[in-house]
């Protein structure tokens, strides 16, 4: 876990999903859009906790660099080791286009359908609204990097 | 004694009963192993999760409801069991461990059911439900997670609910699955173990622990509903397949048994048999 890394000269990074862990390797660079803007992370950080936007994580191991197209969550630095904790993180040629594109279509739609006079509407909006900017983030990740 | 013809009859319809439950056997068989490799992939997250859990909850001042709590008027316990049956025991122990956990309280009830093994079981009783989730037990997806989740978040946030309880099946091997109470909101305050960790000395949150805490809460309680799902369905799977186990050697001794009974009853038969003919000829020949 946590503890049987990190604390040394290197820095680690996580990329954690609830399904599984996406990224678990060495890194000398991770840069990640946190509650106050991007934020990039090298070793020897000091300790941090924050939430993470829908976005691009990006991490810099060597001459290699690894991107994740990431829903909404968390983001941790402490001894060296960058955890990211998101229930969606994929690399950007594995977005399905139509499939991001469809989701922000039906938040878009779920959202107006939302009664006015719903007694937690704001939160099931909130809610929604999450699923649209992840959705929008997945398909601008696409055509960002996928050439074809 | 019963007659040859009887035996007979039982022997193939006990062996029948065995291929259906050794067919069971090895379908949960398949199933277990892919839900216990679901279940390994996802500890971390949960175990992360709840790590931020804590580093959140000791950096945030405590006057919020989600940490400290509030006057408990109503407890919310949320059950976790499977959708079907034919797992040995258990859907039983977590429904009788519920019952137990309600019996202790001295606070108002409410409960919510999730499997349709305690949708049941709780209609049966009359006991009222504020939400339903049936249909995904033995393979659950996040968003069904998300979905419980938020419905447990929104009745502790709207004041239905003080403190909320989670009881489900954790998953330890394919033989034993135990039932455990978790509470998921207050969320638990920190009870000074004595490993403090070093990251406990100095944190620094971004931007400020009480926006942070606000996200995650509802993340975290989503995650624990998550965890607990992928447990209780590694050991449903698991459960079943211990019990089909069971029940296809029972059937396999069973049959050993009434073939052992047929072939000594149609002994006798052809004892009775040649008596009968000795016996004859034995009159025909003094005859």
């Amino acid at each position: 876990m946590a503890e049987e890394r990190g604390g040394g000269r290197q820095l680690f990074c996580r990329v954690i999903t609830p399904e599984e862990i996406v990224y678990d390797g060495e890194a000398d660079l991770v840069v990640a859009r946190i509650a106050d803007g991007d934020l990039g992370v090298m070793v020897d950080h000091a300790p941090l906790v924050s939430t993470v936007e829908a976005g691009e994580v990006r991490i810099r191991e060597g001459e290699e660099q690894h991107v994740y197209a990431t829903s909404d969550g968390f983001f941790k630095v402490s001894e060296n080791l960058v955890q990211v904790l998101v229930e969606e993180a994929v690399t950007p040629d594995e977005i399905d286009v139509d499939e991001a594109a469809d989701r922000v279509e039906e938040a878009e739609r779920e959202f107006s359908e939302v009664p006015e006079d719903a007694e937690d509407r704001d939160r099931v909006r909130a809610e929604i609204e999450r699923r649209r900017k992840t959705g929008e983030n997945f398909v601008r990740l696409a055509r960002k990097y996928q050439s074809s | 004694m019963a007659t040859l013809r009887d035996l007979k009859r039982q022997i193939t319809s006990i062996k029948n009963i065995a291929k259906v439950t050794e067919a069971l056997q090895t379908v949960s068989a398949v199933k277990f192993r892919k839900a216990e490799a679901r279940v390994k992939k996802a500890r971390p997250y949960a175990e992360n999760v709840e790590q931020m859990m804590r580093d959140v909850a000791r950096g945030a001042s405590a006057n919020t409801p989600l940490l400290a709590g509030r006057e408990v008027r109503t407890v919310l316990v949320a059950s976790i069991t499977a959708d079907r049956g034919l797992a040995g025991g258990f859907n039983a122990q977590v429904l009788r461990r519920t019952m137990q956990f309600r019996g202790e309280q001295s606070a108002d009830l409410a409960q919510v059911a999730s499997g349709r093994k305690a949708v049941a079981f709780f209609r049966f009783r009359r006991v009222g439900l504020e939400e339903v989730f049936t249909g995904f037990s033995d393979s659950p997806t996040y968003e069904k997670a998300r979905e419980i989740g938020g419905a447990l978040t929104r009745l502790f946030d709207d004041e239905e609910a003080d403190e909320v309880y989670l009881i489900y099946n954790r998953f330890e091997s394919a033989l034993t699955q135990k039932p455990v109470v978790k509470r998921l909101l207050p969320v638990a305050s920190e009870e000074d173990e004595g490993e403090e960790d070093a990251s406990a000395s100095y944190m620094e949150y971004v931007p400020d622990p009480e926006t942070v805490l606000r996200r995650l809460v509802p993340r975290y309680v989503e995650t624990m509903v998550w965890q607990a799902l992928l447990e209780s369905a590694a050991g449903e799977h698991g459960a079943r397949m211990t019990a089909m186990k069971n029940a296809t050697d029972n059937a396999n001794d069973l049959a050993k048994n009434l073939t052992l009974q047929m072939n000594k009853a149609r002994q006798a038969q052809i004892t009775q048999e040649i008596l009968e003919i000795v016996g004859g000829a034995e009159a025909l020949a003094a005859g």
